[in-house]
């Protein structure tokens, strides 16, 4: 197992990641390694520091005024927080998915095409093709294939979030990052973005925020429990929520506290 | 939601307890009831066991309940899951009382062939375990039913089981009469030593509920 993980290698790796917002501090000492091709959940009470952190692998942060980093993070082997990184493709590396599905006010078709677009691909014929495999991996083609031009904003809300993910697949990301991605959707719509989730971890990684305790333990392979800023553990899935180490952790799932 | 989760839990385990006592009293009345070839004690015994399969089946629904609405994680998974398989051991404890009760029905005509001491010594040891699990059960404090001191009194169990087993055999060849009530002892017998590996089994659930980690009495 240990070998493996080192031969397949991590996507993510941070080193001694601390973040302030102003005067207040909100990471701490973060150490995380996001093992590629799987699907890693960051839990824990609200104001622990998940989304900041998980904000910080796009650089996300960087537009918060006040906000200072510092340590390392590394994408592929590269530290994404020294000068010469070319932010663009971070983000576009790095798709994200928020808590509310965020469509453009455009047509199906727009919203999937336009980051290839940005990305200077420009020929219809091609368009047509991203757009429609791209729908296909969200698993959104079949029920929008015949009003592809017809305006996002009147998808279901949970056909919005599969559209979102698809807008983020469209530039062939490598990790998708989702903030909370199910906590406005409904029980069925819930259910397709976990199935997503667990088809998109063939081809991509996935690291996922999430305050429902039982979504992160089915959807993840590996789980980490913040508080309070630090990472207070990061194990397997079935070991978090099983018989975690750290009493932190146990009373936090265990609903003892949080 | 976690409060009240907590004290449905906290008073599902003290119907666990419940019936935890009302098991091991079954077993206990039932070899005093043999002992003494009470028919009344022994009647009463196997009028329990109703209450008994109650017992089994409401604590079943209430943790099923419990699973549903709360999907528990951790040590609270592990107490729900330590609970359904208790409360089916102390239904099987608990049925062999009755099952002892019912040798005492049939032998009540005639008298004990032996003084067979070791029938009530193995019930008295086999109480002593119970007692010991239910109490680690319902407090988490392990100390009494550590892997060394249950393997330790399961082997006496075993030795004194085969000891009835042996002096029965010896009876019946001395005279072919004693052969239907020597065979209720050593049926008994069995019976005590079974009821002595459900005790090492639960251990080893409230082990595994306590520590998240498994192991092996006997």
């Amino acid at each position: 197992m240990e070998k493996d993980l080192h031969k397949n290698g991590y996507v993510i790796e941070t080193h001694d990641l601390n973040l302030w917002y102003g005067s207040k501090q909100a990471l701490m000492d973060i150490n995380i390694k996001i093992q590629r091709n799987k699907v890693t959940a960051l839990i824990g009470p609200s104001g622990c520091g998940k989304s900041t952190l998980l904000r910080c692998f796009n650089r996300l942060n960087d537009l918060i005024p006040e906000c200072k980093i510092t340590g390392e993070v590394f994408f592929n082997g590269k530290n994404i927080y020294n000068g010469s990184s070319d932010i663009v493709n971070i983000r576009k590396n790095n798709g994200m998915v928020f808590q509310k599905p965020n469509p453009f006010p455009k047509s199906i078709y727009e919203n999937v095409a336009y980051g290839p677009q940005t990305h200077m691909i420009r020929k219809k014929k091609e368009l047509d093709k991203i757009v429609e495999t791209t729908l296909k991996k969200a698993a959104l083609w079949e029920e929008v294939n015949d009003r592809l031009h017809e305006s996002a904003l009147g998808l279901s809300g949970g056909q919005q979030q599969r559209l979102c993910i698809a807008r983020a697949l469209s530039v062939e990301p490598e990790v998708i990052l989702m903030d909370e991605p199910c906590s406005a959707l409904d029980p069925i719509a819930t259910g397709k973005i976990e199935n997503l989730i667990n088809e998109l971890k063939e081809n991509y990684t996935v690291v996922i925020v999430t305050h429902n305790m039982q979504q992160a333990a089915r959807v993840s392979d590996y789980a980490g429990f913040m508080y309070l800023g630090k990472l207070i553990e990061f194990d397997e899935t079935l070991k978090i929520f099983e018989n975690p180490s750290n009493e932190l952790t146990e009373n936090y799932i265990t609903g003892r506290f949080g | 939601m976690a409060q009240k989760f907590h004290n449905e839990l906290k008073r599902l385990k003290d119907d666990v307890m419940a019936m935890g006592l009302l098991a091991g009293d079954m077993l206990t009345k039932a070899v005093q009831a043999l002992k003494i070839l009470d028919i009344n004690l022994a009647e009463i015994v196997i009028s329990q066991k109703d209450s008994l399969a109650d017992n089994d089946e409401r604590i079943e629904t209430n943790a099923l309940k419990l699973m549903t609405l709360y999907q528990p994680m951790a040590k609270d998974v592990r107490t729900i899951a330590c609970i359904l398989k208790v409360i089916t051991y102390l239904n099987r404890i608990g049925r062999y009382g009755k099952d002892i009760a019912k040798v005492t029905l049939e032998i009540q005509k005639e008298s004990h062939v032996a003084k067979l001491v070791n029938i009530p010594n193995m019930a008295s040891l086999v109480g002593q375990m119970i007692d010991d699990v239910l109490n680690a059960f319902n407090t988490g404090d392990l100390s009494r039913i550590d892997v060394k001191s249950l393997t330790e009194r399961d082997d006496d169990l075993d030795a004194m089981r085969y000891s009835i087993f042996r002096e029965c055999i010896s009876y019946m060849l001395e005279d072919p009469r004693t052969i239907t009530i020597c065979s209720n002892y050593i049926m008994v017998a069995r019976y005590l030593e079974r009821c002595g590996d459900h005790a090492c089994k639960m251990a080893e659930k409230i082990w595994f509920m306590e520590t998240g980690k498994r192991v092996e009495i006997s």
